[in-house]
């Protein structure tokens, strides 16, 4: 009788581990992408091109700048990687390891915020050290809750849009499609006041609370609160919603046509 | 007990069956490959036992498990290389084979694993630096870095140049040395006769065949006589039997015959009217290739012209 396989015998690697260390080769993979330079380059590229020498950047504009830099990273580069990973096999090829599904997703979708909220921060140092941005700890450790809140909702709703993208031809268009009218009416270049509707609407959709509740934190003073907690609700509501339908519509292997099987 | 075991195994897609009523098994450390053609079911039928599909009927036991329900457990004892290359490209070879190693219980040490699929030249390259070949390697050295007891090969040298198709094979060759069981889908024949010991031939998703290469090789098909004709001979006053099968521009007879004596007789005459020495003449068994077409039913081999003596091909 053969003797059972090491891979019997032997323990399987603790799921806490691997979790790690996917959410490290995750974060090397995005950081060594253009992911820093987008997500850091456009922000300040357009925090500079809006501030004259010598202007100071309120609390407020950099938190929109880091913002845009922020969702720019959690949503168009994340979904277009992830798209792109899934139509090359990469995500098939990962399931077909021993790896826990759920943490070879729980390490993308981390890594990413971890990237993202780097971007972020970047956007509000320039800010602090171009055009003296006041800010406190307790702001600083506030805003970066929100963003931590913020990427995780965002990079959601990704995963969620990106399983009705059949290609990756397809995933830059559609992502931008969404993304750009979302930025624009929440005020994230300029405040949207009018119609009123218009501003209601934007309220509810995720980059509008998440500037303002970012914006809040950054330049709260004594004695008030840190931020809306209507911020927080409806961005925890875009997290809930978009890993739901991630959930159940998730795609691991490419698209390919019907009967294409060989 | 057998690594694989399938049962009338069917899985359909929408009216389209693509494997229709499948059996076999595959005793551990057989080395076996699924031929076929284009949309015979043969990456179907691969990713039946590998887990991404449920079949629609039938049974399918891989290492003793329902693969659609293989656990964690289960997949730490098998290795796959999928039909396309599928690997993240910004990190180096050996950065990228330790996060795998990781991932299972008993991992093959990295610099073993470079060794065995050749690549230890290139273990700090980036993968995406890479050539196909290169990469198709990685994607080898994945497959086994977790010491599979089963490992599938889907389609592991489509795409790459005989060299790099070589190498392939040797790593492929290291590893069943080791007693590791083998199932590879190709559609090249010299690459299953290399390197597999049985070899399941399917065609319109059904098993037509399921053999050796020498048995493939010895059911029936007809014998092949070739030959290069020296520049300077006539071509003109070749026999019946002979001259639909000469090609007037690179002078190069090839006779495919049940009964070879025949062509035989006639050649060697013309070669004593023209005093040939006959020099390079070959005089061999059924192709595998031949011999495959003819198990698939190809309609080219069904329709070529047949003789009680001669089944022949004019050469290209």
């Amino acid at each position: 009788m053969t003797a059972p396989s090491l891979a019997v015998t032997r323990p399987m690697p603790n799921p806490g581990r691997l979790l790690v260390g996917q959410i490290g080769y995750q974060a090397r993979l995005l950081a060594s992408g253009r992911a820093i330079t987008i997500g850091v380059g456009l922000p300040v590229i357009l925090l500079i091109g809006s501030h004259g020498r010598g202007t100071q950047a309120t609390a407020a504009d950099a938190a929109s700048y880091a913002v845009f830099g922020l969702t720019l990273t959690a949503w168009a580069t994340y979904g277009v990687r992830l798209v792109a990973a899934r139509e090359a096999g990469v995500l098939k090829r990962w399931r077909a390891t021993p790896l826990p599904r759920w943490c070879y997703f729980l390490g993308r979708v981390i890594a990413t915020i971890v990237v993202s909220v780097a971007a972020a921060a970047a956007t509000i140092a320039v800010s602090v050290l171009l055009y003296h941005t006041h800010l406190t700890l307790t702001g600083a450790l506030g805003a970066l809750a929100v963003f931590v809140l913020g990427a995780f909702a965002w990079a959601a709703m990704a995963t969620a849009v990106t399983a009705v993208i059949p290609t990756i031809e397809a995933a830059s268009p559609t992502l931008m499609l969404i993304y750009f009218p979302v930025i624009i009416i929440s005020g994230t270049f300029g405040s949207v006041s009018e119609p009123h509707w218009l501003a209601t609407f934007a309220s509810y959709l995720p980059a509008q609370p998440l500037a303002d509740a970012a914006g809040s934190a950054l330049s709260r003073a004594a004695g008030q609160p840190l931020f809306s907690g209507r911020d927080l609700l409806v961005l925890a509501a875009w997290t809930v919603a978009g890993l739901g339908v991630a959930i159940a519509t998730f795609r691991w292997e490419p698209s390919r046509p019907r009967h294409g099987r060989k | 007990m057998s690594a694989i075991v399938l049962d009338r195994l069917t899985r359909r897609f929408g009216d389209f069956t693509a494997v229709d009523g499948v059996s076999f098994e595959v005793p551990d450390g057989q080395v076996v490959a699924i031929l076929g053609p284009n949309g015979a079911g043969k990456t179907t039928t691969l990713e039946m036992l590998e887990g991404f599909l449920a079949p629609t009927s039938g049974t399918v036991r891989v290492l003793g498990a329902d693969p659609h329900r293989g656990g964690r457990r289960w997949r730490a004892r098998i290795g796959l290389v999928l039909q396309s290359t599928s690997l993240d490209a910004e990190l180096t070879v050996r950065d990228t084979l330790t996060v795998f190693a990781g991932l299972y219980p008993a991992p093959r040490p990295v610099g073993e694993v470079l060794e065995l699929v050749d690549l230890t030249a290139d273990a700090e390259a980036r993968v995406g630096a890479l050539s196909g070949g290169q990469r198709r390697r990685v994607d080898v050295a994945i497959g086994i870095i977790g010491r599979p007891e089963i490992l599938f090969l889907d389609e592991p040298t489509t795409g790459l140049d005989p060299e790099a198709r070589r190498r392939a094979w040797t790593a492929v060759e290291n590893l069943t040395a080791t007693g590791t069981t083998v199932v590879l889908t190709t559609h090249y024949i010299d690459e299953a006769d290399h390197l597999a010991s049985r070899l399941i031939l399917l065609a319109r998703g059904r098993a037509v065949a399921d053999t050796t290469p020498d048995g493939l090789r010895s059911k029936g098909g007809p014998a092949t006589i070739r030959y290069r004709f020296p520049d300077d001979a006539p071509l003109g006053d070749l026999p019946g039997s002979l001259a639909p099968y000469a090609d007037r521009d690179s002078r190069v007879l090839v006779v495919r015959a049940d009964d070879a004596a025949g062509p035989l007789r006639d050649l060697l005459t013309w070669a004593e009217r023209h005093r040939s020495c006959l020099s390079g003449l070959e005089v061999g068994p059924p192709s595998l290739e031949d011999a495959y077409l003819a198990a698939i039913g190809d309609p080219v081999t069904a329709a070529q012209p047949t003789t009680p003596a001669t089944t022949g091909r004019r050469s290209p």
